[in-house]
């Protein structure tokens, strides 16, 4: 009989979408499907986790929502047509209330005036002026082009009725409104006025709520302006076609904009975000780094999604408008970016997860992650909260527990990985398996299905029917073991032997689960196999 | 039960790690599966080639007819000397596999209007060459002539293998009974039964594995195969072929 090979497999790189089958031969760590899974930071594809309902009690019914931030000791939200805060999910003040007192409401005088207006809200940005406030001052603008900047402030450390309420529309100049706001340097910059859409407006220094105070001023630029962020201290502006940042802004004889490429544009100003050092956003070409894009000065090499362009292609291509959002989990070195269609539900809800690795970035999919509003930070007591808000008025408490939870029923999650095929160095050599060897860390029970299937899935070949790997238990810890749901004297990273049969000239492994059990991670495969002919 | 198609092919899919098959997807079977299919097949032909004179492919039940010898019989006719070795086969393709030549037996017996003393005896094989030399001449010279007919002391066989002939010419109607052995019917739907008994199964799926070996480049298991293969073989032959006891008688007579 032939000797049996070794084929050991570390699971890295994440998924390519963009090399063919020859190429994907030479990287076979890669994933060709990773849906639900996202590239752990310690190594392998972790299969994501759900999402649970913050509040089964909607702020305002069905409505979209359109926006939520961590604010204070609780969240705004912007659903419908109106803006609320809350502390827990129970009691949602509204807060876009108009006239209040320059000198701050009390809770009951507050929550008694009528609302402002704020007419077809869409998706918000929120800016955060931390000043000497005790949780800052909020500036929210919406995507509609209909309404001026909105204002927030709270001030109290007590219940909600104990608290003073600040709010306002802040006027840039007469009538002019914003769709996109950042707080710089000391500064509100505002832009996306509908008839000056190429002008960024600088507020009063220290002084976010006045656009004619010292130091404020406005910029016209040549291109439609899409989204602002502050990096370091420049603050980058994204137009459609072309990238400008403003430097030298608190002193008004140098302020100057200088162009970053005016080759490259920003698809939507809600995929920018900051993170390891840079800013990410998504360009007609795929999402992109700024610092890259500055350095290199070339469209192609500043692209950071070359391994998933066909998704990216997917986008851009659609005869459809899709609604963008993104968020940065810090803990993970993650960047997600969700993506809607008009028709999208949840359950065809789609997303791009990107971990940037020591190797660079390494990307995942996500599906049924309805989140056209997506936000995480650190609430006043430091800790960090993520939250997303979906099309049907519901907020959720985002990147937590092993199912996802739209509309408060609990769903499984349909999560796949699948390898590229292994040729074990000569396509042109039969193949028959002995085992495989599955490295798993399992953060509780687990039963995960493997399917193997041989010479890229052809119908010719046959096809082995698909093995539940069954029971898969987290080792046992001191202290935290409970009886029948860790594996005593288990080791910390278990490999489950799964014996295989079938011979072909390459296979590909696919591991999948559809439940609500914990989530897992896989870490490597190893495979015996025994060279059988070339036949 | 005997062992099925299915049992079989999977007996041998699993003996090299290959992916079973079910009932369900036995008749789609593609790639190594349908070729392991097959080369049971193809094994199954090559032990009724190498014996196919084994109990199981008997072309009927001994005695079934007629308490004599034979699996096989057939009546003569007055003045006919050829006999299709099986009745109503249309060509070689369907006729038996294999006659036992040695062992025809010619009676007047449950011959119709026949009455004791009967004839009861062996036919003598006789080649074509010694027919074609020695009575073939005489016995044609009138064939015609009634006289000339007699009973049968030989058995011939026709050059074609088709035919059995017998000299003389039967002057009467005779029940001539012989063994014959069928070709194995080729296995087909998963649930099809093979005729050895079960207990020789392994040398059909040794012989397959020796074909499975063989497309798969692996000469060293294939030679282990073909050993098995033989080795089963000969137990076989041994076991039902010769199961009588072993012993030698002395005839010389001394003087």
């Amino acid at each position: 009989m032939a000797r049996s090979q070794p084929y050991a497999v570390p699971l890295t790189g994440g998924l390519i979408k963009s090399n063919n089958s020859l190429e994907l031969l030479r990287s076979p760590g890669v994933a060709t499907k990773l849906r639900n899974f996202e590239v752990s930071i310690e190594g392998g594809y972790r299969r994501v986790n759900g999402y649970s309902v913050y509040s089964t009690n909607r702020p305002n019914t069905s409505n979209d929502v359109e926006g939520v931030f961590v604010y204070a000791d609780g969240m705004i939200a912007c659903v419908g047509t109106n803006i609320y805060f809350t502390q827990d999910g129970s009691t949602w003040v509204q807060i876009n209330k108009d006239s209040v007192s320059a000198s701050g409401d009390n809770y009951s005088t507050f929550t008694g005036r009528s609302g402002l207006t704020i007419t077809g809200q869409d998706q918000c940005q929120f800016a955060l002026y931390e000043g000497s406030s005790d949780y800052g001052e909020v500036i929210i603008t919406d995507k509609s082009g209909s309404n001026k900047p909105f204002y927030f402030k709270m001030t109290g450390t007590g219940d909600l009725n104990t608290r003073t309420y600040y709010a306002k529309q802040i006027t840039v100049s007469g009538s002019l409104t914003a769709k996109f706001c950042i707080i710089h340097d000391k500064h509100l910059v505002v832009a996306g006025d509908t008839t000056n859409p190429n002008t960024l407006y600088i507020s009063g220094t220290n002084d976010v709520d006045s656009f004619s105070s010292t130091g404020s001023s406005s910029v016209t630029l040549e291109d439609q302006i899409v989204g602002l962020k502050s990096f370091r201290n420049e603050l980058f502006i994204f137009c459609q076609n072309s990238i400008f940042k403003l430097q030298n802004i608190n002193d008004l004889d140098n302020i100057a904009i200088v162009p970053v490429t005016k080759n490259v544009g920003c698809v939507d100003g809600n995929t920018i975000q900051e993170i390891g050092g840079d800013l990410i956003f998504l360009a007609p070409d795929g999402l992109r780094t700024v610092a890259g894009t500055a350095r290199i000065g070339d469209v192609e090499l500043g692209t950071v999604s070359k391994a998933i362009q066909p998704l990216i292609n997917d986008i851009m291509t659609s005869t459809d408008t899709h609604q963008f959002s993104s968020v940065v989990l810090r803990n993970k070195s993650q960047y997600r970016m969700y993506y809607l269609k008009s028709n999208d539900t949840t359950a065809t809800a789609r997303g791009i997860i990107g971990t940037l690795r020591p190797n660079g970035w390494e990307w995942s999919e996500t599906l049924g992650i309805e989140a056209p509003a997506v936000t995480s930070g650190f609430n006043s007591s430091g800790v960090q909260k993520s939250y997303h808000g979906d099309r049907n008025g519901y907020i959720y408490n985002h990147d937590t527990g092993n199912s996802f939870n739209p509309a408060g029923v609990s769903t499984s999650i349909l999560s796949i990985f699948q390898s590229p095929d292994f040729d074990y160095g000569d396509l042109g050599t039969l193949k028959t398996l002995d085992y495989v060897k599955v490295f798993f860390s399992a953060e509780g029970e687990v039963n995960p299905v493997l399917r193997t299937r041989y010479n890229y899935g052809d119908s010719d070949t046959p096809q082995p029917a698909d093995i539940t790997l069954a029971g898969i238990l987290p080792p046992a810890l001191f202290g935290t073991a409970t009886f029948a749901n860790f594996a005593f004297g288990g080791v910390e990273e278990p490999f489950v032997r799964q014996a295989l049969t079938g011979t072909g000239y390459s296979n590909f492994f696919k591991i999948s689960t559809e439940d609500t059990n914990s989530s897992y991670t896989i870490n490597g495969l190893y495979i015996s196999y025994r060279p059988s002919g070339r036949l | 039960m005997a062992t099925t198609y299915l049992t079989l092919t999977n007996e041998v899919l699993t003996e090299l790690n290959e992916i079973n098959l079910t009932s369900a997807n036995f008749a789609d079977a593609v790639g190594i599966q349908k070729f392991v299919k097959e080369a049971i097949n193809k094994s199954i032909k090559d032990i009724a080639n190498e014996e196919p004179q084994l109990p199981f492919f008997s072309a009927g039940v001994s005695g079934g007819t007629d308490p004599f010898y034979g699996n096989v019989t057939v009546a003569s006719v007055a003045g006919t000397r050829w006999y299709l070795l099986k009745a109503g086969s249309s060509n070689i393709t369907t006729d038996y596999s294999s006659v036992d030549w040695e062992d025809f037996y010619i009676t007047t017996i449950n011959v119709s209007g026949e009455s004791a003393p009967y004839v009861s005896k062996g036919l003598k094989f006789l080649t074509v060459d010694d027919w074609t030399r020695y009575y073939r001449d005489s016995e044609n010279e009138d064939d015609a002539n009634a006289e000339a007919r007699g009973e049968p002391r030989y058995v011939i066989r026709s050059p074609d293998n088709r035919k059995f002939g017998l000299s003389p010419i039967p002057d009467k109607v005779y029940n001539i009974h012989f063994y014959a052995f069928s070709s194995p019917t080729a296995l087909s739907a998963y649930g099809d039964t093979i005729t050895l008994p079960d207990q020789y199964a392994n040398v059909i799926t040794a012989k397959t594995r020796y074909y499975v070996y063989q497309f798969k480049e692996n000469l060293q298991q294939a030679s282990f195969a073909l050993e098995d293969y033989k080795k089963g073989m000969r137990h076989m032959k041994s076991n039902l072929l010769n199961p009588q006891p072993k012993n030698i008688s002395d005839d010389r007579l001394y003087f």
